[in-house]
């Protein structure tokens, strides 16, 4: 028989197809690395961690490891896929980094990651800030996350919408105005309907965030020291909720879609004048300005970030590295991982994408506080020693294993609402209905 | 019917004479087992791949739905059918379903009614005939996600393409993805603008294969475009349609990337309020962010048994498209059947 030249290339294509079938599908021990005692490790980041430029740098001191990393691009991306790969019970790379978000559920779980313990976590512990290691060790004591940035929160605050509220723009006299050491929410607030009197714009960008931070200020969140839900009743939750209903009432919300904020333009035509600040969102604020056409070196732009928080020090997000029990090699994964958490490692990563270190030699390294691009854009902020003075004093809260979806799920809802215009005690009312629906009958 | 005038003697069985079977070659019995084996060999592929693809996944769905079952730490105490009836009783999960009707109702109907016109303006005799079929295929070939975001931002409540065009017609900002009508009506016209011209396309290749002299005939005894279409066409794309029919009330019912990343910000999937979260979405939330996989797997398969019924309903509905045609089906065996009977012919017409 004679084939016709399609034929061929068809019967070649249809071979090819199930070769590849065949040959994926028994192709999983790719990380054994047979030959000769070489390893491959796998590392898992997400969003802008800066770790991408150190690991060649790893492999190049580290003879016979080869590094196959992978960066997600968001962190409910990458909760996504770790909780995927925990269900599947393989999968998981050797080092996966969890965000602080999300560790709650990770805790829940935390026999599926070896504890570092056993693999010289106890020489290096004292390297983080206390409440860091905290954060990253499970009921048993077994430490399950080396701490890489941590999240202390400033206030971002855009000075040509001060000026125009004849408020003074200079950002150590903000930080007074606020209070200082002493700032409250009520201060802040106070100041917003003087700013907003003033303008007749709104003061924040949207209610959820503020909200959020409120709650990881306080001692016991969404959970007692305990484990226990901590919501139904609460005086205290309730009390910050009426405080932020009053301030919505007063019209200083922007109203704005988080995450969206009009495409970043909220950013640059004045919609609001202060912003919730961890240290990780001033690179999102940069961004969000640049993706709306503003001026991205900030020149013009505006916007500074202040030595001050309402309701004092505290913190959001942040990040560890984990070793899975799924790893092969948890040895050399843990050793990675501690590399990657060390201070001048940390510093690179803050140099290179703006994460801060959770480390307190880091902190204190003179080279943090040499200019970068972001520290340009909030007009020359000394943003690293503003950070360190901010990471002062913060505690861990304890997150339990249904913090994220409460704080997404149950507030999330009603804080838009707020925003809409609906009164506090319904939009509570509304959040209690959910909680009840989606924790306590889950 | 033609049927029980088969004659039972048409087919006399080969008379077996002894040493008859001794007598087959290999090649004989290889070729006896190569018509009786192969067919089913042939298929064998498509049905073992279905039952590990397909099968092992529903039945194991099944039992994790049996279950008291958490994404992450595994399989819990059996609960039996506590987690449907946990769901048939829970407020999140009605409200899925309404949007997913309200959906699929908005996206559907039109979308058929217009890919129907489309193909039988298509089926006419046009200039560039491939240059037409082929531009309505173009919004099939964009993924949704690219699709998602442009109308995504298009639908934009602040900044939109969408709410800037009806200034100025001096209508007031809609809000497309806090209220549930305008959500819904953003996210069917997703739909729509994907699945319109493929289901034409399908529509325009039956309607090829329907005989011109039919027309011809039909138009020569003085009826109008609209009265072929309706008595010649309609009725005879009939198992098309059918097909078009289920496979978009199996794609409407299962819409998921739309609603997704039509509000990608939006910390609860579907909107804030859930106002548009379709039950696959509200599925996907309990899976992985609620992390309950009993209950998730108890969804889709209450989802599976609402599909599997939207199916017989819908194609019980399209039996009863064009009942003239059934009746001339009707009328044709009968004639067959008397013609069987009058020439006495041994076998009958199939």
């Amino acid at each position: 028989m004679k084939f016709s030249q399609r034929t061929k290339v068809g019967a070649a294509v249809a071979c090819a197809a199930s070769f590849a079938l065949i040959a994926t599908g028994c192709s999983s021990a790719g990380t054994d690395g047979a030959s000769g005692g070489d390893i491959e490790l796998t590392v898992t980041t997400f969003g802008s961690m800066g770790m991408a430029d150190l690991y060649a740098e790893y492999e190049a001191a580290n003879p016979g490891i080869t590094i196959k990393a992978n960066n997600i691009d968001t962190g409910g991306n990458a909760r996504t896929d770790a909780f995927t790969k925990i269900a599947a019970g393989s999968g998981l790379s050797d080092v996966v980094a969890v965000e602080e978000g999300w560790l709650g559920s990770i805790m829940a779980v935390s026999d599926q990651f070896v504890d570092l313990s056993e693999y010289g976590a106890d020489d290096i512990k004292d390297r983080w800030v206390p409440w860091k290691l905290e954060q990253g060790t499970d009921a048993e004591g077994r430490i399950i996350g080396y701490g890489t940035d941590i999240g202390p929160e400033g206030l971002c605050y855009n000075s040509a919408a001060f000026e125009a509220a004849g408020l003074p723009t200079d950002r150590a006299e903000v930080a007074t105005l606020l209070g200082g050491d002493d700032a409250s929410w009520e201060s802040y607030f106070a100041l917003g309907k003087k700013y907003q009197e003033a303008t007749g714009k709104a003061w924040f960008d949207q209610s959820g965030f503020i909200w959020n931070s409120m709650v990881n200020q306080m001692d016991e969140g969404y959970y007692t020291a305990d484990g226990e839900l901590n919501v139904v009743d609460n005086a205290e939750l309730k009390a910050a909720w009426t405080q932020l209903a009053d301030a919505n009432a007063a019209g200083l919300s922007g109203k704005q879609a988080q995450w969206d904020w009009n495409k970043g333009s909220s950013f640059t035509d004045g919609t609001f004048a202060t912003f919730m600040c961890p240290g990780w969102m001033l690179g999102v604020v940069q961004g969000q300005v640049e993706t709306a056409g503003g001026d991205a070196t900030g020149a013009t732009a505006g916007w500074d970030f202040a030595d001050v928080f309402p309701g004092g020090a505290t913190n959001w997000g942040g990040t560890f590295l984990t070793v899975p029990t799924q790893s092969k090699h948890p040895q050399e994964a843990a050793d990675l991982a501690a590399w990657l958490t060390e201070a001048d490692q940390q510093v690179a990563e803050f140099k290179a994408e703006g994460p801060f270190p959770s480390v307190t030699a880091a902190q204190t390294d003179p080279a943090l506080s040499e200019a970068t691009g972001v520290s340009a854009f909030f007009n020359d902020a000394p943003i690293a020693e503003i950070l360190t003075k901010r990471a002062d004093g913060v505690k861990a809260q304890f997150k339990g294993p249904d913090d994220s979806t409460i704080q997404e799920q149950v507030f999330g809802p009603s804080a838009i609402a707020l925003d809409q215009g609906v009164a506090g005690d319904k939009a509570w009312d509304d959040a209690m209905t959910l909680f009840d629906q989606l924790i306590v009958n889950k | 019917m033609t049927r029980t005038l088969e004659p039972e003697t048409s087919a006399p069985a080969p008379l077996k004479r002894p040493g008859r079977a001794s007598a087959l070659t290999y090649k004989h019995r290889l070729s006896r087992l190569d018509v009786k084996v192969s067919p089913y060999l042939y298929v064998a592929p498509f049905f073992v791949l279905f039952g590990l693809v397909g099968l092992f996944p529903l039945v194991y769905t099944f039992v994790v739905s049996l279950n008291n079952w958490n994404l992450l730490s595994g399989p819990g105490e059996w609960v039996g059918f506590d987690n449907y009836a946990a769901e048939l009783s829970d407020p999140l999960f009605w409200n899925s379903l309404f949007n997913t009707m309200s959906i699929f109702l908005l996206s559907s109907i039109p979308q058929l009614v217009v890919a129907t016109a489309i193909a039988a303006i298509l089926d006419q005799n046009l200039r560039a005939k491939t240059f037409w079929r082929m531009s309505i295929l173009i919004p099939y070939v964009v993924t949704p996600v690219a699709v998602a975001l442009i109308f995504s931002s298009m639908f934009s409540e602040q900044s939109g393409l969408v709410n800037h065009l009806l200034s100025f017609v001096g209508v007031d900002p809609i809000l497309w993805k806090t209220d549930v009508l305008p959500s819904h009506l953003a996210i069917a016209g997703m739909v729509n603008w994907r699945w319109t011209g493929y289901n034409a396309l399908i529509l325009l290749a039956a309607m090829q294969s329907v005989p011109r002299d039919i027309h011809e005939s039909a138009a020569l005894d003085g009826a109008g475009f609209v009265r072929r279409f309706f008595s010649i066409t309609l009725p005879s794309i009939r198992p098309t349609m059918i097909f078009v029919i289920i496979t978009a009330t199996i794609g409407g019912l299962q819409i998921f990337t739309e609603p997704r990343l039509y509000d990608a910000t939006s910390s609860t999937a579907g909107g804030a309020h859930r106002q548009f979260q379709t039950t696959v979405l509200y599925l996907w939330e309990m899976a992985f962010q609620r992390q309950n996989f009993g209950k998730a797997s108890a969804i889709a398969l209450i989802l599976f048994v609402i599909i599997v019924a939207f199916g017989v309903l819908n194609y019980l509905i399209s039996q009863r498209i064009a009942t003239a045609d059934s009746r001339s089906d009707a009328k044709n065996n009968k004639r067959a059947v008397r013609r069987t009977l009058r020439n006495g012919a041994k076998e009958p017409r199939a």
